[in-house]
């Protein structure tokens, strides 16, 4: 049963990916409801601080007396925060501050682009659905239970709607047509096999032979990209000493399942390791270019039962 | 290292890294300043480029194991693809177009839900009138005690009339302002949209309970021959607030009769077309609103005459009607 869950959900494809009018299936991230209310939050301060700015700038040239803060108070709070979230979602084209903090975006759930009808109704209906119980809690009192409970419900409700679907979308956004991502952002590393090979003082190429390279696979070598990458990184002497202890035991590891009988001295570990990739790296890539994927070291017996 | 030695992959991406780069400053320039300030030649740029950098994705997933090639591909193609497809939309003109056409269109095109909100509000004001008369005491059921202020079926009829005329706030203005936008109307206002969604049913019900609240305040002063001035007084703010709770009404049944009665279309997706026009019943109820604590606020302390009140509050009512019949039509 379970399975045949499983298998009618793998069938969907993945919400993550958006298909372009190119063709080539993009991938954007669909943001969680964690990163979400952090950036919620981040706006609620935000608005909040400019609501109290101002409630004391009234109180200090007499506009207001105290008996009428909390009410103007409240207006304000109001009248700040609904043109805050609409005009800097259209400004900034569906972000606001606390969105580019947490480096979110609202985008159309088609992938076209945002209009201000759909960006004005989703921060509309973040009234009706945040903000209206939200204050309601806060009003009421344990003199009337009936009532926290309902708005209490209420936000519950509200905050279960983006747990229970894939796009994580709030009411607001399913009205409005759209969804939040992560924006995804480029870091172009540098490329490891272009890389000019360690200085080697009259030491004998490393080579491995094509038997020697069947044993991994993609996942394998891309698990060695990220340790060799990481290798920029080790500032302080305690996690130097660790990264060689691994280094050891990985060539060790290598060799003893590759068959390398050449025993390798320990300044040439990395330049066996970078040699090895590179290696790796060119065999796969060959084997893929044939049709032969190799996803990881089990490839082979993959193979068989398919 | 020369090109020789390098592996297939790596000449692939030696080969097409300063498009990409290039593309990302682009890319960086477009979220930054927009579209619309760029260059001719950048963003030619940008689409010739994003769509080598597509072509280079599915390529790279081909034939690279590099994982730090694809992962900067993917978000890189990603990143464009927002910049080239879902650009910022020009803002000019929004504000004019929602009040000289959108926002009038939307109210025609919804006439029948509008229609049912003041059905709904009606219906409630006769039943509390006639109710009210059946019985004196379920003027205590309908009335909050609050919002009456001590004004019920035991107030004398001077007390009355002086809240009618009387300067019963003492209160700034800008207080005053507050307290009636925060007043009981707007959240109901507020109530009866945001509560449309869940199956209409709470939004007829909130409607009509304030219908009666209407009609059994209004019976009291009817009972003490005070008619001609309460609805002096009520017309004032109330011909504009209790329009906007019957508009704001109309759009949470477009809502939730988009949700019962989706028709053709999916449940989600009948609300999102029904959501166009709701949230422009929702703006021009707020506008409303706003309008009608300003009036409440200031004008109901500065006119005290019944006429005048009345003239005022129906004149204002007629405005927002022939701004919703005649502004937006298109030229036949």
């Amino acid at each position: 049963m379970l399975r045949r869950w499983r298998e009618k959900r793998g069938a969907r494809p993945s919400p993550d990916t958006l298909m372009p009018p190119e063709g080539v299936p993009l991938t954007l991230p669909i943001a969680g409801v964690g990163v979400r209310l952090a950036a919620q939050i981040t706006d609620i301060v935000i608005t909040s601080i400019a609501a109290i700015c101002l409630l004391i700038l009234l109180l200090v040239i007499n506009l207001t007396s105290p008996q009428t803060i909390v009410a103007v108070g409240a207006l304000l709070f109001f009248l700040i925060r609904v043109p805050y979230y609409i005009c800097a979602e259209l400004a900034w084209n569906g972000q606001t501050l606390g969105k580019r903090l947490m480096k979110i975006k609202v985008v159309s759930h088609d992938g076209g682009p945002l209009t201000a009808h759909a960006l004005v109704l989703r921060n509309m209906m973040k009234e009706a659905e945040v903000f209206l119980p939200g204050t309601l809690l806060l009003t009421l009192n344990a003199a009337t239970p009936a009532e926290s409970l309902i708005s209490l419900g209420w936000i519950l409700m509200a905050l279960l709607i983006p747990v229970f679907n894939r796009y994580r979308r709030r009411l607001g956004d399913m009205m409005a047509g759209t969804h939040v991502i992560h924006l995804p952002v480029p870091v172009l590393l540098k490329d490891l096999a272009s890389e000019a090979p360690l200085p080697a003082q009259n030491a004998k190429k490393i080579i491995f032979l094509a038997h020697q390279l069947d044993h991994y696979g993609a996942f394998e070598l891309q698990t060695l990209e990220s340790l060799l990458r990481s290798q920029d990184k080790i500032t302080s002497p305690a996690a130097a000493k660790q990264q060689q202890a691994t280094i050891e035991a990985i060539v060790e590891k290598i060799r003893k399942k590759i068959g390398y009988a050449d025993p390798v001295p320990p300044a040439d570990r990395l330049r066996f390791l970078r040699a090895f990739y590179n290696a790796q790296r060119k065999h796969l890539e060959q084997r893929q270019l044939f049709g032969d994927k190799r996803e990881n070291k089990h490839y082979a017996q993959s193979s068989e039962e398919a | 290292m020369n090109g020789d030695e390098l592996i297939r992959s790596a000449r692939f991406r030696k080969e097409r890294e300063a498009d990409w780069q290039r593309l990302e400053q682009l890319v960086l320039a477009a979220e930054n300043r927009g579209l619309q300030h760029m260059e001719f030649a950048e963003t030619r740029d940008l689409a010739s480029l994003y769509r080598q950098a597509t072509t280079s994705l599915a390529i790279a997933r081909e034939i690279s194991l590099d994982k730090a090639l694809l992962g900067y591909l993917e978000a890189l193609t990603a990143r464009a693809y927002l910049c080239v497809y879902a650009p910022q939309q020009r803002l000019g003109g929004l504000i004019e177009r929602f009040f000289t056409k959108s926002a009038p269109q939307a109210m025609r095109r919804s006439w029948l839900y509008i229609l049912l909100g003041f059905l709904c509000m009606a219906l409630g004001a006769f039943a509390g009138y006639l109710l009210y008369f059946e019985n004196n005491d379920w003027f205590y059921v309908f009335m909050p005690e609050e919002l009456s202020g001590g004004r019920g079926p035991d107030a004398t009829t001077e007390s009355l009339l002086d809240s009618i005329y009387g300067h019963d706030t003492g209160t700034s203005g800008l207080g005053a302002f507050a307290t009636y936008l925060f007043s009981h109307n707007t959240r109901i206002a507020i109530f009866v949209f945001g509560l449309g969604v869940f199956a209409c049913a709470p939004a007829i019900l909130l409607t009509f309970y304030n219908g009666l609240m209407l009609g059994a305040f209004v019976a009291v002063h009817i009972d003490r021959g005070l008619g001609p001035d309460i609805a002096g007084w009520l017309s004032v703010h109330g011909v504009t607030e209790l329009s906007a709770i019957c508009i704001a009404c109309g759009g949470g049944l477009q809502l939730g009769a988009a949700l019962l009665f989706p028709g053709d279309r999916t449940r989600a997706e009948a609300l999102r077309h029904a959501g166009r026009d709701a949230v422009k019943l929702a703006l021009v109820a707020a506008i409303m609103l706003v309008a009608a604590a300003l009036l409440e606020g200031f004008a109901r302390q500065l006119v005290n005459d019944t006429g005048t009140r009345l003239i005022l509050g129906w004149g204002i009512g007629a405005l927002w009607l022939a701004w919703f019949t005649l502004a937006g039509r298109e030229r036949t």
